[in-house]
């Protein structure tokens, strides 16, 4: 029986067998696509942006930036694009009808079947899909960058990308994952959107989010499970290395500050856009596809600097609540309250006066200043760990820095084809 | 209206705490976040876009804590020199002549 995903459409796993694959790549001109690209392959081919099973052609990215929708009805926010150049286009002999191959690192990863080549223009996309055109919004200069002429068209892998340690458990794509969560007996699943190591705020927002999905369940078993759905994807200085991130996440449950039974650790391949409110709808579209049913969005989600409000993302969520399939899970901000004597959350604790609120970027400081925090506030098994990465995977620092760009082992590669 | 003040958390490692306690000063620091010592300086509004512009990798985190951040260690432990030679934490003023 199909499983079925965002939109009411079956998730469709687009992959071809070795043998075939090879006999249908004779001839194809080749185009290397950069990380980005590669990265959106994946999510297409595996179904974690079902119903979409392909780069968007003109008709869906108009609906999705003047409607957020597909031409097929279903709620879709961000548009998924492929940009060559002009010269790319006739170089490489691009047009309808066309099949051409992508390839990464220079091996053949994917066969696309050009439906489309068209214009955008890239002012209007930003207006539509950021709220503002400034080119110092991420998503906004990453859009800008995009070169000038976009390829609509189905993908279907060529070869299944080898995911490199320590990335490799934490590959979970939709219909494993769907598996995953029937084999433990979930019948709820929340989800946690996460691109940074855990203190205890983002600890205490999981678990209270777990209370939240449990409701009325039966508690003879665990029927709910947390899923950590780490966005890896590309990094800035500063950040936290991804081999910390998901390594580090998960040591929650080995450390057992959540049980087997009720968190798991995954990944997806994505850049963030930091769409803010288009983003937790395009979250919304990708966790319904790995088989959730619940979604965590605290204050400002996916957000950056001040170009959205705290709730500007639960509100437009509301508007599409009826057409998805994933119930929102709305978190309030976890803080220290050194009179209660525990982190407590902003609608539970009165001590309003004596509130210690704390953020990624403040452990940060903490860690870069030297300093062991205590454990009610960062995990000493977490602590470790990040300092053992920043060692292993890091160049000897824990956060993103020049060498690490340059130098840090891909969370994926593309072998020769055999 | 009063004018709006922002810290800066010099967090105290071992090393900090030491200078403070030959320098007489351990009792500066503040308790936060379960256990640990801080001294807060505080900024303006133009000392605070000093900082920003003058250091990159520094970070106000206006959603949160309303502090700023990720000054480099060496950044502060130059704002921790000062403070310890003071023996007070309003020193932003002289720490920023030099930039």
């Amino acid at each position: 029986m199909a499983e079925i995903g965002h939109g009411g459409k079956p998730i469709v796993e687009r992959i071809l067998a070795p043998a075939e694959a090879a006999a249908k790549i004779k001839g194809l001109k080749a185009i290397e696509i950069r990380a980005q690209i590669a990265n959106e392959v994946i999510d297409l081919a595996y179904g974690y942006f079902t119903p979409l099973q392909g780069f968007m052609g003109k008709a869906d990215v108009d609906a999705v930036c003047e409607k957020m929708h597909l031409t097929d009805g279903s709620v879709w926010s961000i548009p998924i694009l492929f940009d060559l150049t002009a010269d790319e286009v006739k170089n490489y002999g691009v047009a309808p009808g066309v099949s051409v191959l992508l390839t990464y690192g220079g091996n053949p990863m994917a066969i696309m079947e050009v439906e489309e080549v068209f214009d955008y223009d890239k002012k209007a996309m930003c207006q539509a899909v950021f709220g503002t055109t400034e080119e110092k919004h991420p998503g906004c200069a990453r859009t800008y960058g995009y070169k000038d002429k976009f390829v609509g068209g189905k993908i279907t892998l060529v070869q299944k990308p080898v995911i490199n340690d320590p990335y490799t458990p934490y590959f979970i794509p939709p219909l494993e994952m769907r598996k995953r969560f029937a084999d433990k007996g979930w019948k709820r699943i929340v989800a946690h959107q996460t691109r940074n190591v855990p203190h205890t705020g983002h600890e205490w927002l999981m678990k209270g989010a777990f209370f939240q999905s449990y409701a009325e369940l039966p508690i003879d078993k665990h029927y709910v499970g947390v899923l950590v759905n780490a966005i890896i994807g590309a990094k800035r200085k500063g950040d936290y290395i991804d081999e910390a991130i998901i390594l580090t996440q998960d040591q929650l449950r080995k450390s057992g500050y959540f049980s087997d039974d009720t968190h798991m650790t995954s990944l997806t391949l994505w850049d963030m856009r930091y769409a803010g409110p288009r983003e937790a709808v395009f979250h919304a579209a990708l966790r319904t596809n790995l088989g959730l049913t619940h979604h965590m969005y605290g204050r400002d989600h996916a957000g950056v600097g001040t170009y959205y409000g705290a709730y500007d993302a639960h509100n437009l969520l509301a508007t599409v609540q009826d057409e998805i399939n994933i119930t929102p899970v709305y978190s309030e901000n976890w803080l220290f309250c050194p009179h209660c004597g525990e982190i407590t959350s902003e609608g539970l604790c009165g001590h309003k006066n004596e509130w210690q609120k704390f953020s990624g970027t403040l452990i940060r400081s903490i860690v870069e200043d030297g300093v062991k925090p205590p454990r009610l506030i960062f995990r000493p098994e977490v602590f470790d760990l990040t300092l053992e990465c920043g060692e292993k995977y890091g160049f000897g620092s824990p956060f993103v820095t020049d060498t690490y760009l340059e130098k840090r082992v891909p969370v994926f590669s593309i072998p020769p084809m055999k | 209206m009063a004018e709006e003040k922002y810290p800066i958390n010099i967090w105290i490692n071992e090393e900090r705490f030491a200078k403070l306690e030959n320098a007489g000063l351990g009792e500066m620091c503040e308790e936060m976040l379960a256990g640990l010592k801080v001294l807060r300086v505080y900024a303006n509004d133009a000392q605070k876009d000093k900082i920003l512009k003058t250091f990159p990798t520094a970070k106000f985190d206006s959603a949160t804590t309303k502090s700023i951040e990720l000054l480099p260690r060496k950044v502060k432990d130059l704002i921790f020199d000062k403070i310890v030679e003071k023996s007070s934490v309003d020193i932003m003023d002289a720490f920023l002549q030099a930039y």
